[in-house]
């Protein structure tokens, strides 16, 4: 049975294609985004064949490299943004002082000169090997990104909760661990999926660095047979299927996260 | 009526000027010392720049130089956004098929480089090791046809020799003017790269200026005065300059 609604469920309205609960058949955002990505793929590599073709079969393993480097560094980006974001609304003035520096400064710098910097400047001392310069150049960049979401998210909680959990006899860490950080990541997963999407495009900056990621193996398949076009049609069109499944992934975390405030 | 004479022969200058010097845009992706490359007044030359300057002299024609990053230099010329292409390119019978050629204008050869301290002597020595090129030129080409080397694509050779000197990468394959540039000449690499080899493809390789397909005028003009450049022995003075052979 339904009951009264007590808790302001959280919209998903981040995100031009997370649909919500509500959306029934094809006539989603979603829906309507991934069988027109997928139908004109199939299309070009089954009817038009030729160049769609070759390029199918040149591509696949820079998309495994794209996915890599996304998974990999999403969750060192989170594991940093946790980190970061405890640490910038910690009491202690010295972790306080380290996390936000860590913010300021890599904010402050664009990733692409991030990515170059890891690589070619600091080759010099350490010999990164190129898909884990690319790994720590994105996690570094991201986490800074996230630690601010964190921290907007804790900071977002009602103090009355940490004073009930601390009236209850928990401790601060037990506080933030059991009552704060469960209730935040509720509130934080929209602006994180958000984050995910535009880290998992990010990666195509480090095809830079010699990484043979989907965008550098579209670039050598069209500079040497000069079919640009056909080229980047596909690699558009792999990336856009590949943000809509992870588009969908986060919307179902969302649902699962919020399960309790909607019954 | 002095202002008129001179507005009049200001416009019979400006018009005469157009008339006989048609002005060709070249691109041309300026990293690749010493054929063309940006030098510290933060203007292009080296060899092919001066080179195509003093065809045109010959030919009647004003050169000029847009920078181009290779990767996608060939779709802009296709694209209308410049006539031709000054930039190393290599005359390829791929290449042929998407646009049109001048006449050769220098003979290159493939060179491989590596850190000094390497005995590698042949490409077949780089069995199971990575190579660097940079994308989608005769070197990566060449190093994707190697058996059991694995291929390293990189936007510019230099930062393919800059990886190769941090020891990311067992070896570079570029043509040999460059590969000598960079092993031999540059104060930051040599003494630490040396060339191991000059890799037989078995066909030989030249540089030509690349015009878009049917584009007869312009190309009947370069290829003018390529010739020119080659018969007056202008050629031999910038080899000498450049390349210093």
């Amino acid at each position: 049975m339904q009951t009264q609604q007590t808790v302001p469920v959280i919209e998903q309205h981040d995100g031009p294609a997370i649909p919500r609960k509500s959306d029934k058949g094809l006539v989603s955002a979603w829906w309507l985004s991934l069988v027109v990505s997928v139908g004109t793929l199939l299309y070009l590599v089954l009817v038009e064949k030729g160049a769609y073709l070759r390029l199918v079969k040149f591509i696949p393993d820079g998309v495994l490299v794209t996915f890599q480097v996304t998974i990999y560094s999403i969750v060192l980006a989170l594991f940093l943004g946790l980190l970061t974001g405890l640490g910038r609304v910690s009491r202690n003035r010295w972790i306080n002082l380290i996390a936000s520096t860590y913010v300021e400064i890599v904010r402050g710098i664009p990733l692409l000169v991030q990515l170059f910097y890891i690589y070619y400047a600091l080759g010099r001392f350490v010999r990164v090997p190129d898909i884990l310069a690319a790994v720590i150049a994105m996690a570094v960049c991201y986490g800074a990104y996230l630690g601010e979401i964190f921290r907007a998210g804790i900071l977002a909680i009602d103090k009355g909760q940490t004073e009930a959990a601390r009236s209850l006899g928990f401790n601060r860490a037990q506080t933030m661990r059991y009552v704060i950080l469960p209730q935040a990541m509720r509130i934080i997963l929209p602006p994180v999926g958000n984050e995910f999407i535009m880290l998992l495009k990010d990666t195509s900056l480090v095809s830079i660095l010699a990484v043979a990621d989907l965008l550098r193996r579209g670039r050598e398949f069209a500079s040497e047979t000069f079919l640009y076009f056909e080229t980047y049609t596909v690699v558009a069109l792999v990336y856009l299927i590949i943000t809509l499944l992870l588009s969908k992934l986060v919307s179902r975390l969302e649902e699962r996260l919020s399960y309790y405030v909607k019954r | 009526m002095r202002r008129i004479v001179v507005l009049a022969a200001l416009l019979i200058a400006l018009a005469s000027q157009s008339a006989w010097a048609k002005t060709i845009v070249f691109a041309s992706d300026a990293t690749w010392p010493p054929m063309e490359f940006v030098g510290p007044d933060k203007e292009m030359t080296g060899f092919a720049i001066d080179y195509m300057k003093a065809a045109g002299k010959e030919a009647g024609f004003t050169p000029e130089f847009k920078a181009v990053a290779w990767d996608g230099i060939f779709a802009g010329l296709a694209a209308n956004k410049y006539d031709a292409i000054c930039s190393s390119v290599s005359i390829t019978d791929e290449r042929k098929n998407a646009m049109d050629f001048s006449i050769p204008y220098f003979k290159v050869r493939q060179a491989l480089v590596v850190p000094v301290a390497s005995n590698a002597k042949t490409l077949a020595d780089m069995k199971g090791k990575t190579l660097g090129a940079q994308i989608s030129t005769t070197g990566h080409f060449a190093v994707k046809k190697a058996e059991g080397v694995k291929d390293k694509s990189y936007d510019e050779v230099g930062l393919a020799i800059e990886d190769l000197f941090n020891g990311r990468i067992d070896g570079v394959v570029c043509d040999d003017p460059v590969a000598a540039q960079y092993a031999l000449q540059n104060d930051k690499y040599k003494g630490k790269l040396k060339i191991a080899a000059i890799i037989e493809t078995g066909e030989d390789e030249f540089y030509g200026i690349a015009v878009k397909k049917g584009d007869k005028e312009t190309l009947a003009l370069i290829d003018k005065g390529i010739k020119a450049v080659k018969d007056k022995g202008i050629e031999k003075e910038l080899i000498k300059k450049w390349i210093g052979q």
